[in-house]
Formats: C-alpha cells, sequence, structure tokens
C-alpha cells in the first residue's frame, strides 16, 4: 500500500509484545454444565420465572433478571435443529489454526431456549446445509473429551466433547417450531 | 459556569446496593451484577421500567476479553430496549454520565453501575499496560513501584513520613471492622505495622490494596420523584472530574491539582463535612488527597475503611460515593465529600458533594 | 432549559491500512486540529474532552485515553471514554453534546478513533483464539435472513457495494477508493462469509474523527455554518435471546422512532434529504432502511434496485462511500455523524449532495445491539 505521507527513509516500527496472564475457575453454572458434559449428559437451566432454557447457563435468565442455581437444572436430549449458519472462509491472524472453510452454525437443541452458536455440522456437503435440518450430537468417545476448549469467556464451543452435529436424514423441522428461537 | 450552579441541585441518590469485596469470587461478572442491580432497584423502591437512563463502568482488561462489557448489560435487563451508555471507566464516572443525563429534564430516574473481578489477573501487570506505550510502558515499570516513589518524594518534601503511612492503614483496618463489604480488617498497631518488612521502599505490603472482585450499583432520581422516593435522599449538589498530565515527571506527584479543581468546580467551598470517601488506592495518597481538597484534621475520612480495606478496580470509586450517599439517606451525616480516581498517580480525578436537606 | 446544540467544527484524518507515519497522539491530533481550524477554535476554548474508541484489544493499550489527556488538550478539563462497541463513536457525539444541552459545559470536543494497524483487531475478536469468525461471520447469518425474508435479488449486495466504493473515490478520507469497480468484479470477489464477498466487506483502516459541539452562542460564533442537533438516542438491546429479531432489531426500531419524534418527523423517507448509516457489510444498507422504518417491510432493497440510494437519487446513503470503504472501527460511527453535518453545511464537497436540510446519522455496534442516531439540519431547533 503506497503512502503519500511516507518519506524515503523507512519509519522505524517498535515491536511491543505484551503477554498477560488470566486465570480464573469456571464459573459454578459452567462447572455443573462442564461435569455432565464430559458424562454425555446436556445439562441447562430453566428460568423459575419464565421458565425459558438456557444451556449452557449463565447462572441467570438475562430477560428476566434472575440468577437461577443448581435447583433449576433441567436436561436436554442431544438433538436439534439448525436454525442459522454460515460458511466462514478462515482469515489469517497471531494464533489463527484453521485454514479451509469451515461451519459455523447455530443449533437449537430440542427443548432449549436459545441455540448453541459455532457448531460445525457435518454428514451432508456444505452446498446442502440449511435452517430445518435435523441434528444429532456426535460425541467423543469417552477417554477423548476434556473441558479443554470451555471457558468463562463464551467464546468456547463444546468442540473438545462433541465433535459436530451430524444430520440425522429426519424430515426438516417446520420454521414455525423454531422460528423464536433462532438467535 | 459549575455545574452545581443550574438544576443539578435538583437530582438525589435514592438508592443503592454493593456486593461484598472479595478476593476471588466464584461467580462471573455479570452474575456478581444481577443481584445488584435488583437490589439497588428494590432498595429505591421502584420498578426496572421507571429507569430512564442506565450507565456502566467497567474495563475490559480486567476480565482480560474484548467487549467483555457487553455482558454487563445483561445484569441492567436489556429487553425491551433501554436507553444505555456504557464508560471505560469506573462506576463513578458512569454515574457522571447518568447524572449529567437527568439534567435533560425528560427523565426522573437513571441507573448506573460499576463492576469489576481483578482475580483473574494481576493487576501491577495489568495496569502497567496503561501508561504511554512508547515512552512508559516499554520500561516495564508497574504501578506499585510508581506508587512507591510517589510515597518517596511525599517523604522527601516533607510532607509525611512512615509513620503517617502507618497510621491510615491501622484507620483503614479499624474503620472496616464496622462495614461488611470490607475485606482487611482489625485492630493493628502502628508499630507494629512500622516493623514489617518494605514491599517497594517505602511502601510496606500494607500501604498497597488487596486484590478484589466486586460490583456496585446506584439509583440516582430528580426532584420530587426523588422525594417521592425516598425519606431523606442524598442529594447531589456537585460533580466534576479533572485530567492531569500523564507522564508521572510533568507533575507534582505530591499534590493533585486535578483534585482540587475538580473539588472547586463540584461546589466545594471548604465547609464542614460528616463524611469524606476517597479512593486513595495506596495509604500516602490519603494525605495528599485530604491536602488537595483542603481537609482539616478530625475529618471523618474513609468510615468504610477506603480502597486499603477492598479495591475492587471499576467498582471502588462508585463505592466511594455510594458509601457517602449512605451515611446521608440513614441521617448519620447531612454533608458528605466522595472521590474517585483514575490513571497512574491519581492522574484523574472525580469529587462528588453530597447533602442531605 | 435545555440548551440548543450545533457541530460547528468537524475534521478527519485520511484513513489507511497503516498510518504509521503517526502516532496515536498524532493521529488523533490531526483530526482535532482539523475540527479546530473548522470551528476557527483553539485547544483553549474547549471545556471537556470525550474520547470514543472500541475495545482497548485492538491496540493492547489499557484505557488509551488516559496516556492521551496531553495530546488532546484534555489537561485540567474533564476527559470522559465512552465504549458501546461499534456504534462508540456516534454515542461518543451523543454524549458530547448532553454535556452542551445541559449546560454543563458550553463547548465540547469529541474524537473518536482506531489504529488497528497498531494490533491485531482479527485476533481481538476472537479472543486470543483460533476459529475466529470476524464480525462478518456473526452478521452473516442474520444477513442471509434477510435476503430470505425480503425476497432480495443477490445483486443488491454488490449494488451498494459498487455505490459505496464509487462515492468513496470522491471523498478525500476515504480508505478504499475504487471509480472504476462494477458489479462484475464484486461478483467475482472471494466469499469470505456467505453471503458476503470480499468486495462487499470494510476493510480495516487506522483513523480518527472529531467534532466539536457547542451551545447557541458558540454556533452565533462559528464561521462555517453550523449544523444543529434535532434529536439525539441511543438504545441498547440483549444481543441473544429467544424471540430476538436481529434482522430488524427492536432497539434499532425505537431509536430511529425516539429521533424521528424528537426532530418532528412522521415520513422520515420524504423528509430526511439523505442519511449516513452504519454499514460495513453491504447488505446491512436494505437492512437498516427498513429497521429504522425509512422503508417499509421487503422495501429497502427496491430503494437500491432503483438507485434511489445514490448520490443523485432521492434518499442518498452514504455519499462518503461509509463503513464499506472507510473502518478505523471506534472512529466509524463518529464519521457518519460528521458527514451528515458536512451536508447539512453544505461542506461535503465532491460527495455534497444537492439541498441537504435534513441529514440523519446512524451507528450501530455489538450483535447488533447497540444504536445511537442523530438528527441534523441547517436550521436551529424551534
Amino acid at each position: 500500500m503506497s503512502d503519500q505521507t511516507q518519506t524515503e527513509k523507512e519509519n522505524l516500527v517498535m515491536e511491543h509484545l505484551v503477554s498477560l496472564t488470566y486465570r480464573e475457575r469456571l464459573t459454578p453454572n459452567l462447572n455443573r454444565f462442564v461435569d455432565e458434559l464430559l458424562e454425555g449428559r446436556l445439562v441447562g437451566h430453566k428460568c423459575p420465572s419464565c421458565g425459558r432454557v438456557y444451556l449452557p447457563s449463565k447462572g441467570y435468565c438475562p430477560m428476566c433478571v434472575v440468577a437461577t442455581s443448581a435447583e433449576d437444572e433441567v436436561e436436554v436430549p442431544d438433538t436439534g435443529t439448525v436454525t442459522g449458519f454460515t460458511i466462514v472462509t478462515p482469515v489469517a491472524y497471531y494464533g489463527q489454526q484453521e485454514t479451509e472453510p469451515f461451519v459455523f452454525a447455530s443449533v437449537l437443541l430440542d427443548g432449549a431456549d436459545t441455540p448453541l452458536n459455532g457448531q460445525d455440522v457435518t454428514g451432508l456437503p456444505h452446498d446442502q446445509l440449511r435452517t430445518g435440518l435435523r441434528v444429532k450430537a456426535k460425541w467423543k468417545p469417552k477417554d477423548q473429551r476434556s473441558a479443554e476448549g470451555i471457558s468463562n469467556r463464551g467464546w468456547g464451543s463444546m468442540g473438545t466433547v462433541v465433535d459436530s452435529f451430524e444430520a440425522t436424514g429426519e424430515p426438516d423441522a417446520s420454521e414455525e417450531l423454531f422460528k423464536d428461537h433462532i438467535f | 459556569m459549575a455545574a452545581n450552579d443550574r438544576g443539578a441541585t435538583d437530582i438525589a441518590i435514592v438508592g443503592f446496593a454493593q456486593s461484598q469485596s472479595v478476593r476471588d469470587a466464584a461467580p462471573s461478572e455479570v452474575q456478581l451484577l444481577v443481584p445488584v442491580v435488583a437490589d439497588a432497584i428494590t432498595a429505591a423502591g421502584i420498578e426496572r421500567s421507571d429507569i430512564g437512563f442506565t450507565c456502566a463502568g467497567s474495563c475490559d482488561y480486567l476480565t482480560g476479553g474484548p467487549f467483555a462489557f457487553v455482558s454487563n448489560l445483561e445484569a441492567a435487563g436489556a429487553w425491551p430496549p433501554i436507553s444505555e451508555s456504557h464508560v471505560e471507566a469506573d462506576g463513578a464516572w458512569a454515574m457522571y454520565e447518568a447524572w449529567m443525563r437527568l439534567q435533560e429534564g425528560d427523565i426522573d430516574v437513571a441507573l448506573a453501575f460499576g463492576s469489576g473481578k481483578s482475580s483473574p489477573s494481576n493487576p501491577a501487570e495489568v495496569w502497567a499496560q496503561q501508561l504511554d506505550p512508547y515512552y512508559l510502558a516499554p520500561l516495564g515499570v508497574d504501578p506499585v513501584s510508581l506508587a512507591g516513589i510517589q510515597a518517596q518524594a511525599l517523604i522527601d518534601a516533607g510532607k509525611a513520613t512512615e509513620r503517617d503511612f502507618a497510621t491510615v492503614v491501622a484507620d483503614s483496618r479499624r474503620n472496616a471492622k464496622s462495614n461488611p463489604n470490607a475485606q482487611l480488617s482489625g485492630d493493628y498497631d502502628v508499630d507494629a505495622l512500622l516493623a514489617e518488612p518494605y514491599y517497594r521502599r517505602p511502601l510496606r505490603k500494607h500501604d498497597v490494596p488487596p486484590i478484589s472482585d466486586a460490583a456496585v450499583a446506584v439509583i440516582m432520581a430528580r426532584g420530587d420523584k426523588a422525594r417521592e422516593l425516598c425519606e431523606r435522599p442524598a442529594w447531589i449538589r456537585g460533580m466534576d472530574h479533572r485530567i492531569e498530565a500523564h507522564q508521572p515527571g510533568l507533575r507534582d506527584i505530591t499534590s493533585s491539582a486535578s483534585t482540587t479543581l475538580a473539588a472547586r468546580k463540584a461546589g466545594y467551598d471548604g465547609g464542614p463535612l460528616d463524611v469524606v470517601e476517597l479512593s486513595s488506592t495506596f495509604s500516602p495518597q490519603e494525605i495528599i488527597l485530604k491536602n488537595a481538597i483542603g481537609l482539616g484534621a478530625g475529618v471523618n475520612v474513609n468510615p468504610s475503611g477506603g480502597p486499603l480495606a477492598a479495591n475492587p478496580i471499576m467498582a471502588v470509586g462508585l463505592i466511594r460515593i455510594v458509601e457517602a450517599a449512605s451515611r446521608i439517606i440513614d441521617g448519620t451525616a447531612n454533608r458528605a465529600l466522595a472521590h474517585a480516581t483514575s490513571g497512574p498517580l491519581l492522574q484523574q480525578n472525580l469529587v462528588c458533594l453530597l447533602e442531605g436537606e | 432549559m435545555n440548551e440548543r446544540c450545533a457541530i460547528v467544527g468537524v475534521g478527519q484524518t485520511h484513513f489507511k491500512k497503516r498510518r504509521d507515519d503517526v502516532s496515536i497522539a498524532g493521529l488523533l491530533r490531526e483530526a482535532i486540529d482539523r475540527a479546530l481550524a473548522d470551528a476557527e477554535l483553539t485547544l483553549r476554548d474547549i471545556d471537556a474532552v470525550v474520547i470514543g474508541k472500541a475495545p482497548d484489544a485492538f491496540e493492547g493499550i489499557v484505557m488509551p485515553e488516559i496516556f492521551l489527556a496531553d495530546a488532546v488538550g484534555a489537561t485540567n478539563k474533564p476527559l470522559l471514554r465512552v465504549h458501546t462497541a461499534g456504534s462508540v463513536g456516534g454515542s461518543t457525539l451523543v454524549v458530547g453534546a448532553h454535556h452542551v444541552i445541559t449546560g454543563i459545559h458550553g463547548t465540547v470536543l469529541t474524537v473518536a478513533w482506531e489504529k488497528q494497524s497498531e494490533g491485531n483487531a482479527q485476533w481481538g475478536l476472537a479472543g486470543g483464539r483460533s476459529g475466529g469468525i470476524g464480525a462478518g461471520g456473526a452478521f452473516a447469518p442474520w444477513m442471509r435472513a434477510y435476503i430470505q425474508q425480503s425476497g432480495a435479488p443477490d445483486y443488491i449486495g454488490w449494488m451498494v457495494a459498487v455505490k459505496d466504493r464509487r462515492n468513496a473515490a470522491k471523498n478525500p478520507y476515504a480508505h478504499l477508493k475504487m471509480p472504476d469497480i462494477t458489479l462484475e468484479k464484486v461478483k467475482e470477489s472471494p466469499m469470505l462469509w456467505d453471503p458476503i464477498r470480499f468486495h462487499e466487506s470494510c476493510p480495516s483502516s487506522d483513523g480518527a474523527c472529531a467534532a466539536i459541539v457547542t451551545n447557541e452562542e458558540g454556533a452565533k460564533r462559528a464561521p462555517r455554518p453550523p449544523a444543529w442537533i434535532h434529536g439525539l438516542s441511543v438504545r441498547s438491546e440483549l444481543g441473544q435471546f429467544p424471540g430476538r429479531n436481529p434482522v430488524r432489531p427492536q432497539a434499532g426500531v425505537e431509536c430511529a422512532h425516539d429521533v424521528y419524534r424528537q426532530a418532528g418527523i412522521t415520513d422520515p423517507r420524504s423528509q430526511i434529504d439523505m442519511a449516513e448509516l452504519y454499514v460495513p457489510f453491504s447488505w446491512y444498507e436494505p437492512m437498516w432502511l427498513e429497521g429504522h422504518d425509512i422503508a417499509g417491510p421487503g422495501e429497502g432493497w427496491k430503494m437500491v434496485d432503483t438507485g434511489e440510494t445514490d448520490l443523485g437519487g432521492a434518499f442518498p446513503v452514504n455519499p462518503s462511500g461509509g463503513v464499506l470503504s472507510t473502518n478505523a472501527i471506534g472512529a466509524s460511527g463518529m464519521v457518519r455523524f460528521a458527514e451528515a453535518a458536512q451536508q447539512v453545511r453544505g461542506l461535503a464537497g465532491e460527495h455534497q449532495v444537492d439541498g441537504v436540510r435534513t441529514a440523519l446519522a446512524q451507528a450501530y455496534g455489538g450483535a447488533a445491539q447497540y444504536f445511537a442516531m442523530g438528527v441534523l439540519r441547517n436550521t436551529p431547533p424551534e
């Protein structure tokens, strides 16, 4: 990129790399979620006020702004519906390991009110991916599961426990059934 | 024109809540905020839908994630949509913005909150990254060492002694005994404190604040609404904040010119104060701030224990205001001054003047 | 009694991929000095400073306004830092204006910036992890949903990209200037996040924007026409919840209706002469036209299709080239307000729309959940 203000002499660039270490325990609610997840169970919280089911739970219902606790735990099945997706062409940046286009889908588990974002969907070519597609979790073998990819930050996924959500071959779900739970 | 010359006198704190400051809170920052915001709303006797404007204060770098503040919106009750803003600053500055917004007169109630968990990181590492990235940060100087330089300068200028620092600490810990939200409290002998080893000479470990996690929220209301909601509202007589040069070498670090200016602009005229709450992060700063504001001997400073007893960064400044307001609302004080700070060595300072009737 | 408030000085830097000819402080001063020159003021005339930028992690400095205090002329003054994600430039101007409207201060400098080349925004957006999807990946599903719901043909996105890049060629400060861009070139550019192609996506820029807001007295003293503020509003909503409509977020609808009400606008499409809308990906132009009730449901893309949003159209959108051509994230929201101000002042230069009396400025951020909007006019409020 040419720069009109640039003189013949190259500007000096100072590298100032900073490393900060953050250590934190998983929140009590996420900790419970992980314990169950490693056993192959999907456990969220049902808001005692409005009844909405959040998975994983953040420890509160953001709609009612009330705290939820272990008393509000509910298990949901590992089957669900694709409610939205995109195919991401990865951008290179420090720490990026993805090089090939990958699926970034939202999967609404049956009985949950908010979808799991950023899930991989397998069992069909990318160009056949669609909303309404029925999927089921493809779990890693028990001895290969870890909680490594899960953090309080919300950027983690279940990728270290569930490989992907695989198309089941069932008929697509009607949009009526999930239209209020897409995002 | 000073802020207290017009409408400002018509706005009061009518409710508040804070979480207990702890060294390492297990819940997330939002989880700390959810009950605190709910309790402040309950304390003010309002419905969430009565709130006309909300302002939040937090710092992404404490959490260690960009856009961390977005999650905090979930504690504000942002559905249906709300009129809301966020400052990358202590909750005291969020309160300033909300107080300003209330003065437009089209809304009656505003919510401000501040929150932070310092526990996941090493604050001395994180806050070193607040320094000028070209000229200061590469030197590897950290905020605690800077505070040591300030303390030494204060001694060299003949303005304080190490015994004065230890006295501040002993007072803080003793006062904190009656504060259920404080982290460090107890009876300490000044001579025993002085016998402790140096940490950053002339500072000892107890001259440095603890690492704390907490959240705080405040509800303000305007005019008749405030009188209706609260028997004895804490009227905000003035609020102002000022910043000065960043590079500590460009300032007289044994005084705080921006605090002096902010106090004057907030309307403090040197009259008697029943309570003063100062964000004196390091013990020598209490001496600097008292001088800067012009507080005489015998003024009740940091009855809560102050930041030396609990220092939840991004909440600690607003907690000072809440501690001052609480004493007006409960009738034990009639005139109070609260202070918040930001930047290295008291670079930026906010002063809030509160009164009963 | 609230004060009338106007923008009397506007300054932008030249936006580029890398501005390594200036420090961060130098970048801000470039915008500030232009704004002061426009208003024929000096830093001594400024009572308070409000700074906005997107996440600190983009440059790796904690609360950078603290070290910038001297450079922006804030010493001994109030300095407030706003951060409301991508909408922050707009929110910063709104907060600055509140200082003036309430009479707390007479003249306030607002400045918003980002120097993305000094850090790594993609790393920042990904939270330092692999598998980052960028902002485009987050918004792509909603754009797909819009296309599906509205039945818009795929070339609408390409048309927006061509229009904005050609407009940018007339804007001396814009980053990407592509006077020769064609629908074919957009269509043939690589797919980044289906349905968004490379040329339908915003660049990553270094730059700053400053605007000076003042009261009626200040506006009377101003050497050039002021841009009067007739309405300002901010709205926020949760980013994800059951029943959310992210294609037409309710916060955006309410924010728009709030500024229309303040400005006495009942039919935005006919009563507003032009708009600067935050469009980082092409499809957001029709989405905001509908999301702010300028166009009816399913009608936004038709305004694009018929050329109504072109520079010479009946409702020009982003004559500056918009965020699609220039995106120093924190600055982008303020650029919308600054460009709208220049239009009502008649100072927009080569991309001036004829006869603008009323302009709309909009910024959004987060998961399309933060909104800051304003209505500006060339005449003072009643």
